[in-house]
């Protein structure tokens, strides 16, 4: 037994190291992490956008689920792209972290969406939100940023009577309020629009209690300015919306394509 | 005098001692039905990671490690003393339920939690997603279908089927049905039922999805009519469902845990049992593009798993 088990761990060790060898070799890569969202969905994405992008110049994409990993990446080299949050981005560049946005994502022409707390009608003003549940999609840390600054100052000391309940996606959250297992939701404008085309009764039964600063889509950035190498990357990413299947991997970040910042 | 302050104290330390008492969260016994099953096992991990952020002792039983589980149990509650029993799964709650004595008791992913006996003092957090929640999500990425169609046995589903009824309505989904008795009326019913509808929608029906033969004669029938199919699970992806959408296990751990807390503030009313607030999405691809859907692009970033032809 104790000799099988020694020949599974000197394999394991072995196949462990081959792999990663091989996949320090491989890239330039597109690292994603986007503490906005909550879904699952990375085995799919990753699918998707390395067919696209070994037939566009042989690069890859590797999204992360945990926001410590996924900034360790960016310790590295030069030559790949990170799409991230502008919220995160601002986090990290507190850090000295010299991330430098090269392009924002779009959605229907806009490069910028407010976030909503949406709650039922008789929920008449946000200190009704004690000892409540708020339903949102994202890292908790990302939930509680934006309750923080919808509520304000006045009201900032409900944050620590309010429980944050982690949906996988906006559409969720929302729900969740009208079918009771939130009083209220923090949602993207955009998700609203979305519930008010899907389910209108639902909808008409919701109001706003407060917006946050508008903010973009989806950001791809490089360490420093970006030299040549990245600007091919980046040039890929730009005209992925050209292409049915380009188009949809983007759909599948929430955006449909991109625009160099002015 | 003396005798006098020391009475004063002895009372200020008597009130600490007891709002100290009411301050403490109490204790949880979480009974699993199985944690080998990973789905128990993700809500288990969610529910404990709140529960014990919040100051919460926690007591576990996994019913599949004990070959006189109801014997454990009975100590355990014993010796444990929990204010609150949470069960996952079916198996756990039929056991757990005999032994609350006047403790609150909370399920979750108990299948098809109205068929069971509930007793006083019991809330749930509910395996299924709200027939309102999928008819929405449908609505949401097949916006164009505006005919469904379902088989179910009255026997099981006539109340869930009205209420899909109901909520179809609301957004101007009509619902066609078709009740039957047995499996062998399933080909028939199908052949009725196929031509008047834009998709299918295969519900949790024991009569329905009582054999592998069934499941087949549904699929096989779809795609000879070219109708797509709409599943409440991903088991039926691989078959050839079109979409699959279910209750997300993680949401269910974490809204069980928000659950409790609420609970312990007075915020939930007695026999709450809440639909699960997140769900999970897997599209076929090679379903969708065959019989040329017209799906929301918007609602791509919506979808946890997209299936592609390749095997």
């Amino acid at each position: 037994m104790k000799r099988i088990l020694s020949v599974l761990f000197i394999f394991s060790v072995f196949v462990t190291g081959a792999y990663r060898s091989a996949y320090a070799d491989e890239g330039p890569f597109i690292y994603f992490y986007n503490p906005e969202t909550n879904i699952n969905n990375f085995a799919s994405l990753k699918r998707g956008f390395d067919v696209y992008l070994v037939d566009h110049g042989g690069y890859l994409f590797q999204p992360f689920d945990i926001k410590e990993t996924f900034e360790s990446a960016i310790q590295g080299k030069k030559g790949d792209v990170y799409l991230l949050s502008n919220w995160h981005l601002k986090a990290l560049q507190q850090k000295n972290i010299p991330l430098k946005i090269a392009l924002v994502g779009t959605s229907k022409g806009n490069t910028m969406q407010r976030k909503v707390l949406s709650a039922k009608k008789d929920i008449t003003d946000v200190s009704m939100l004690k000892n409540t549940v708020v339903a949102g999609a994202g890292s908790e840390e990302y939930i509680q940023s934006v309750l923080k600054q919808i509520l304000g100052k006045d009201q900032e000391a409900l944050l620590k009577d309010i429980k944050i309940l982690i949906v996988p996606k906006d559409i969720d959250a929302i729900m969740a309020v009208g079918f009771g297992m939130a009083t209220a939701a923090i949602s993207a404008e955009s998700s609203l629009e979305k519930l008010a085309m899907i389910n209108p009764n639902q909808h008409r039964e919701l109001h706003s209690l407060g917006v946050s600063e508008k903010d973009y889509f989806l950001i791809a950035a490089t360490l420093k300015k970006p030299d040549q190498k990245e600007e091919q990357l980046l040039e890929v990413l730009r005209k992925m919306p050209d292409a049915d299947a380009g188009e949809e991997n983007l759909r599948m970040l929430g955006i449909d394509g991109w625009r160099a910042l002015q | 005098m003396k005798i006098r302050n020391f009475c004063k104290v002895l009372i200020l330390l008597t009130v600490f001692w007891i709002s100290a008492g009411f301050a403490q969260p109490s204790k949880i016994l979480i009974v699993n039905s199985d944690n080998s099953v990973y789905r128990y096992q993700t809500i288990a991990t969610e529910f404990k990671k709140i529960i014990q952020q919040n100051a919460y002792q926690v007591a576990e039983l996994n019913l599949n490690s004990h070959a006189d589980a109801e014997t454990e149990l009975k100590q355990l509650i014993q010796q444990e003393n929990p204010g609150l029993i949470y069960t996952i799964g079916t198996k756990a709650y039929l056991l757990a339920r005999d032994y609350t004595h006047n403790r609150k008791l909370l399920f979750s992913a108990a299948i098809n939690w109205r068929r069971l006996d509930i007793a006083e003092g019991t809330y749930g957090v509910a395996n299924e997603l709200a027939s309102a929640q999928e008819i929405s999500l449908l609505r949401y990425f097949l916006p164009s279908i505006k005919t469904i169609g379902l088989l179910y046995s009255d026997k099981f589903s006539r109340e869930y089927v009205e209420s899909i009824k109901k909520d179809a309505l609301s957004v101007g989904i009509n619902v066609v049905t078709k009740a039957i008795n047995e499996d062998k009326e399933i080909g028939d019913a199908l052949n009725g039922l196929l031509p008047k509808i834009e998709l299918f929608w295969i519900i949790s029906d024991p009569v329905v999805l009582s054999n592998k033969e069934s499941v087949k004669t549904i699929f096989q029938s779809a795609q000879q009519q070219k109708k797509p199919v709409y599943a409440y699970s991903d088991v039926y992806i691989e078959q050839g469902a079109v979409l699959a959408v279910s209750a997300d296990s993680d949401t269910i751990g974490r809204q069980s845990a928000s659950f409790v807390l609420m609970m312990d503030k007075d915020k939930v009313s007695e026999g709450t049992v809440q639909s699960p607030a997140g769900s999970t999405i897997t599209l076929n691809k090679c379903v969708l593009d065959a019989l040329r859907l017209n799906f929301n692009k918007d609602a791509l970033d919506s979808i946890n798993k997209v299936v592609g032809c390749e095997k």
